[in-house]
């Protein structure tokens, strides 16, 4: 007899339905087939379907067993495909008919028939809505993921017996409670508070504007002067994530099996800390099956690149367009893919080899050669796409001995209380425009309609162009950092200090 | 010792096998098959049709069915020997214009008593 279960197959963020159709043959030589452009995963799905069904009291068919995944000539990978197979043939057997209205089946199975947390599952959640599709059925581990989306039945399943039992209507499983999206999250604390951190009050202000507006920034100084410890400390006063931003992430983390069991909507922004030996794949995205990179995994969070010139050559050049343009299209002989990339990028480096070049109370013992070559890692594209350079002194060690009392700094929660309302402040003023969330997702082409800028400021900015000679880029992000300057003092309209202050920033170009 | 006792296993599946075929119809042409290539349990003739016939016997279903044990290395191995023969016993089957490859799985109990035995024609796909 022939059945056909729906199930679901994702093309880099994009899903696909997919129907699994079964035939089990009573006449024919007995063996069990998968066709269906199907990767090894998929291949493996036989003994798992095989021994789960044995293992769920359910006699497997000595029949010749003939399963297809249409659409053909799509490639098929994972190992979600083990229960719409499991229930084709047991509905073909006979042993449960299939409801009414029309559902899809996803999940792995373990081999005594329970369901594994399986990836993807929001994607699923998602493409049910879009074609109308009521019930969906999914392993148990995984369908807080999908209950957040609303108009759609989630069944969560524990395994194959249970979700048989009701299907036959003898043990119904009630399906989850849609959870409510704006429910906020307890926040999660971050490794370090900015309190923790002595002194660097001009980065502990970087920080601050870079994270209200989502600039890039670029932090250099002497080992131990606390740079790591400035950037991991900045997960602190990242704001939440917004309703729609979340469910961008979701998708991705979800494609990536990047929530863990029992999860839901991802809430927190991303903080992607990659070490710097990440391959230019791993970094921007890719291989023959194009997958997303680092830069993906951080959209709409950081991205944060400790010892930025040991990063390799090759990653860090591919940096420069997704930098730009906020995603990055992965073109290969199997197919193009865009990937969302908007994240911020938070950097480190020591100024030269051995770290202490500029350092007022330890000598720097590297040659001319040596530093120009260390710096020359790092090209003027990158750093052009940045828009805060900072340096970041050594500390004086004398005032953090431990028996020192120790006069603390402001508290992340009041930095992040301030971080908050300006990109309140931001989202009001995007409010009609879909894909920009913060002032540096502007385009040059949204400057002359929000950005507001007094004669004073005006003034100072043709001169710092001129003095400086800036490039267009570098100037269209002075701008565009004024404004969350302004935002963080709730100013409409842009001061001259202002813009004087996030001048100061580009110590790159007026040093 | 071991392989003795599986030979006569083997043997004396193929003579239930080929008590099975007889009794069907079909008609002996040759048991046990051997040349340079390899071996086929029976050929024997279904009306027109000359079949190679594969025998597996298997003594509980504790290690798995008979069927599990042909697989697409073994079916290839038969056809191979197969074509061989057609080759080399041109005349011995000039009549014949239709071929294929039959199994024989049977399940036995220790006492050799026969629970089930399946004809499945024509496996090669």
């Amino acid at each position: 007899m022939l059945t056909k279960i729906l199930s679901m197959a994702n093309v880099g963020l994009k899903s696909e339905r997919v129907e699994v159709e079964v035939n089990v043959a009573k006449k024919g030589f007995p063996g069990f087939n998968i066709v269906g452009l199907n990767g090894k995963s998929v291949d493996e799905t036989r003994e798992r379907v095989k021994t789960a069904i044995i293992n769920s009291d359910i006699e497997f068919p000595t029949a010749k067993i003939t399963v297809n995944l249409a659409p053909a000539d799509l490639t098929k990978d994972g190992s979600a495909y083990d229960l719409p197979v499991a229930m084709g043939i047991i509905t073909a057997i006979g042993e449960i008919n299939l409801p009414k209205d029309k559902a899809y089946f996803y999940g792995e199975l373990s081999l005594d028939g329970s369901l594994h947390h399986t990836k993807g599952v929001f994607l699923l959640a998602l493409l049910a809505k879009e074609e109308g599709v009521k019930n969906i059925f999914i392993p148990r581990m995984s369908a807080n993921e999908a209950s957040v989306i609303e108009g759609v039945n989630v069944y969560p399943v524990d395994n194959l017996k249970n979700l048989i039992r009701h299907l036959r209507d003898e043990k119904i499983i009630s399906a989850l409670k849609p959870i409510d999206i704006t429910e906020v999250l307890n926040d999660i604390t971050p490794e370090f508070d900015f309190s923790e951190i002595l002194g660097q009050n001009q980065a502990k202000r970087a920080l601050e504007i870079a994270a209200a507006g989502g600039h890039n920034i670029f932090m250099m100084g002497p080992p131990g002067s606390g740079k790591t410890m400035l950037a991991r400390a900045m997960a602190g006063i990242l704001p939440n994530l917004t309703e729609k931003e979340s469910l961008e992430v979701t998708k991705i983390y979800s494609l990536t099996g990047n929530i863990p069991p029992g999860g839901s909507l991802i809430r927190q922004r991303p903080f992607r800390a990659p070490h710097h030996t990440t391959s230019q794949i791993g970094l921007i995205g890719g291989g023959s099956n194009p997958h997303p990179g680092e830069i993906s995994l951080a959209h709409r969070g950081v991205l944060f690149c400790d010892e930025f010139p040991e990063f390799s050559r090759n990653a860090l050049e591919a940096l420069r367009q997704p930098l730009e343009d906020g995603y990055v299209c992965i073109s290969r002989a199997a197919g193009s893919l865009t990937f969302p990339a908007q994240f911020m990028l938070v950097a480190a480096a020591n100024p030269c080899p051995c770290g202490h070049l500029g350092d007022p109370k330890k000598e720097c013992k590297c040659s001319a050669h040596q530093i120009l070559n260390y710096q020359k890692k790092l090209s003027g594209p990158i750093m052009d796409r940045i828009d805060l350079h900072l340096t970041v002194p050594a500390v004086d060690v004398n005032n953090l001995m431990i028996d020192k009392e120790k006069a603390s700094g402001e508290k992340s929660v009041e930095i992040k209380k301030r971080v908050i309302e300006a990109r309140k402040i931001q989202s009001e003023r995007f409010k009609k425009l879909g894909h920009i969330h913060s002032n540096s997702d502007m385009k040059n082409s949204h400057l002359k309609e929000f950005v507001k800028l007094s004669g004073e400021a005006n003034l100072l900015l043709k001169q710092a162009v001129n003095k400086f000679a800036l490039s267009a880029r570098s100037y269209f992000r002075l701008i565009k950092v004024s404004r969350t300057i302004a935002d963080l003092e709730n100013c409409e309209i842009i001061k001259e200090f202002h813009v004087a202050e996030a001048l100061q920033y580009r110590t790159r170009e007026i040093s | 010792m071991y392989k003795k006792e599986n030979y006569n296993k083997g043997k004396n599946g193929e003579e239930k096998a080929l008590e099975f075929l007889l009794k069907k119809g079909f008609g002996l042409i040759e048991m046990n098959y051997e040349n340079k290539i390899g071996e086929i349990d029976l050929i024997m003739t279904d009306k027109d049709w000359l079949v190679f016939v594969e025998v597996k016997l298997k003594v509980g279903d504790k290690f798995g069915t008979p069927e599990e044990m042909i697989n697409k290395k073994k079916l290839s191995q038969i056809k191979r020997v197969a074509e061989s023969y057609l080759v080399l016993e041109k005349k011995k089957i000039k009549r014949f214009e239709k071929f294929r490859i039959d199994a024989v799985c049977m399940v036995t109990d220790e006492g050799k008593e026969i629970l089930r035995i399946n004809h499945y024609e024509n496996v090669y796909v």
